[in-house]
């Protein structure tokens, strides 16, 4: 392991610790949902990830298919494992939260179905490249699924709030586009944001390295 | 020699219509579990009313069972007959593409046509908007087709094929799934959406779009 | 004229490496064939030929005088035979070739150009019409894959065991194809263990196997 990719590490560490403390002792409850607002410092970045997490396996495909690269197969195959972990993160982080505040674990609501549409794509992508034996094919058709599947995902964002009613707290950026929000839990949920997101992108680094390196 | 892209479509879409002809079994395969599943649903449900809505949602959802059972085999039947080293040598990417899923679509509008009758009857559902129910129908079973046939190319040469393409295909299907039951639902309960017509049309052109473009990359792998 | 650079072509299947570091030079107008013992990658060499089949190193060339060919451009001029290769079992003779040759030919074959055809591979248009190839024997499917290569134009024959199948008529029928296909600026390529086979070509690739 290089120093650059400890240093990095230590520094996600630090955050990690940092946040769990401002998390769990400076955050205030919030009005009407108490003490739970603490899970959405975790659900929210980790949802966002798990999104992240597949626009890049996404433009990773398009990439490969553009010029096949094993590096870019790998990039995608591996952005895809790791969002899979992450989206089931904030699948039970959001059922969690929905039925402490909400009485029930699962209640189809928009955004519960959006993130239960993104898990069925990650299965079905690694259902998908499990199934190939030839890496070369293997790598051309999940990159096309991955592709295919990312082209839905307009249509459900869409779609799917005028399909299901909604109970989830609004969105950071609400309809009249201000942030309304403590300024103490903003600064917080966006230092989470960021803690999550290099996490993501350390362990994508370092788990594309290790595959590539085995390759060759 | 350059081939006119409609005669290559026409010679796969008549090559696609005579074998299924000659198979019989393989229309009635897919009819008998369309029309089991409409009889399992209308049994058990022991003659209560549906809501327009759960409807609207079962007549899809024994759409979407008949393309996975039968209908969607596409590129899986080429390879059980052997023929898909020939068809891979011969055919030309786009022909092969548009003509499959342009019969698949046939096929499960056929379906449709056949099953919707006997579902109103059976569930005694009434429809206020005939020529909407009908432009539903064939706008989502065209997507349906589309996306299906791309998915079960991507299939071939897969170690395992059963079961596998409801998995790829509920996903891509949902953005179709859902307009297309609110708007099978407005037909049955007099309250049509136009709107949802104008999202199913622009599913149907951006996966067109979307299968034709990517299908090259399967087809053509140099 | 048409002509296939292999170089230094890699195949490996699994933990089995097929072909390592290939490198030869097809030309048209010339018969080539592929020698060597079972498993020695003949047929590997003719799929990887076709496209049908990626190398995992090194690359494969298709040039057309200055002009290089690939995707659509390349598969629009091959013709395969090949043990793999089967006709639509439920469509008779006739069908086949009709919907194969829908993709290369504006028109579809006239009766005559047919039967002259069926005549050139020895299928006895008689007994083959209104049949299903699925009720052919072995040899009569094998002289109607030929057929069907013979009318699509194809500028690059891949051949793989052509006379597998075929009585001696039929072999010595491939034969005068091939050497005919050879003299019209054609690249046959074909694998064989027959020696017959492989006095007829100009060329000859021994593969040693891995």
């Amino acid at each position: 392991m290089k120093s650059y990719e400890k240093g990095l590490w230590l520094f996600i560490l630090l955050l990690t610790g940092s946040l769990m403390y401002a998390v769990f002792f400076l955050v205030p409850p919030a009005e009407g949902l108490g003490n739970l607002v603490r899970i959405a410092f975790f659900h929210i970045p980790v949802a966002w990830v798990s999104v992240l997490a597949f626009l890049v396996s996404a433009w990773y495909a398009l990439r490969y298919l553009r010029r096949p690269q094993s590096r870019f197969d790998a990039i995608s195959a591996e952005s895809a494992k790791l969002g899979l972990i992450f989206v089931v993160l904030a699948t039970v982080s959001g059922a969690m939260f929905s039925k402490l505040t909400w009485g029930a674990y699962w209640n189809w609501d928009p955004r519960q179905t959006t993130i239960f549409v993104l898990l069925l794509i990650y299965a079905a992508y690694l259902t998908l490249r499990s199934v190939i034996p030839d890496g070369q094919r293997r790598a051309r058709v999940s990159a096309i699924y991955a592709l295919f599947s990312f082209l839905t995902v307009p249509f459900l964002v869409f779609l799917i709030p005028r399909f299901y009613f909604s109970l989830h707290p609004s969105p950071l950026l609400n309809a009249s586009c201000t942030i309304d929000m403590d300024p103490l839990m903003l600064r917080v949920l966006l230092a989470s944001l960021v803690d999550v997101t290099c996490f993501y992108l350390t362990l994508l680094y370092h788990r594309v390295k290790e595959v590539h390196h085995h390759e060759t | 020699m350059h081939v006119s892209l409609y005669r290559a479509i026409e010679a796969v879409f008549c090559k696609e219509m005579r074998i299924s002809l000659r198979s019989r079994s393989s229309w009635l395969v897919v009819l008998m579990f369309a029309l089991t599943t409409l009889s399992c649903v209308s049994l058990l449900m022991q003659g209560d009313v549906l809501s327009p809505r759960l409807a609207a949602a079962m007549i899809w959802v024994i759409l979407f069972f008949s393309l996975l059972s039968g209908a969607g085999r596409g590129f899986a039947d080429e390879e059980q007959m052997g023929t898909m080293t020939a068809l891979s040598v011969y055919g030309t990417s786009q022909a092969v593409l548009f003509g499959k899923s342009l019969f698949m679509a046939l096929l499960l509008m056929a379906l449709a046509m056949v099953v919707l009758p006997i579902y109103l009857v059976l569930m005694d559902v009434a429809v206020f908007s005939l020529p909407v129910l009908l432009l539903t129908l064939l706008m989502g079973t065209y997507g349906m087709a589309m996306a299906g046939t791309l998915l079960s190319a991507l299939m071939a040469g897969a170690r395992v094929q059963n079961g596998l393409l409801p998995v790829l295909m509920l996903p891509v299907l949902l953005p179709v799934l859902l307009p297309a039951i609110l708007l099978t639902a407005g037909c049955f309960s007099g309250e049509t959406h136009g709107s949802y017509l104008v999202g199913i049309a622009l599913y149907d052109a951006i996966m067109t779009a979307a299968a034709s473009l990517l299908f090259d990359f399967l087809w053509y792998e140099d | 004229m048409i002509s296939l650079t292999f170089s230094n072509v890699t195949k490996r299947f699994g933990a089995r490496t097929i072909l390592d570091g290939f490198t030869a030079f097809l030309p048209g107008g010339c018969i080539t064939a592929v020698t060597g013992a079972n498993g020695s990658g003949k047929s590997t060499v003719l799929k990887l030929a076709a496209k049908l089949l990626l190398p995992d190193g090194g690359s494969i060339l298709a040039r057309d005088g200055d002009k290089e060919l690939c995707k659509a451009s390349y598969r629009s001029r091959i013709g395969l035979v090949s043990p793999d290769f089967h006709a639509y079992p439920a469509l008779t003779a006739r069908e086949n070739l009709d919907f194969f040759l829908g993709f290369r030919r504006e028109a579809p074959l006239r009766s005559r150009e047919y039967e002259e055809l069926l005549v050139r591979v020895g299928l006895s248009p008689d007994a083959v019409a209104g049949k299903r190839v699925g009720y052919f024997s072995t040899g009569m499917q094998q002289r109607l894959h030929f057929a069907i290569l013979l009318a699509a134009g194809a500028d690059v024959w891949l051949l793989d065991e052509p006379g597998a199948n075929l009585d001696d008529a039929g072999r010595s029928m491939v034969r005068r194809e091939a050497r005919r296909a050879a003299d019209e600026g054609k690249l046959v390529l074909l694998a064989t263990n027959d020696r017959e086979e492989e006095a007829a070509a100009d060329a000859c690739i021994a593969l040693s196997g891995h």
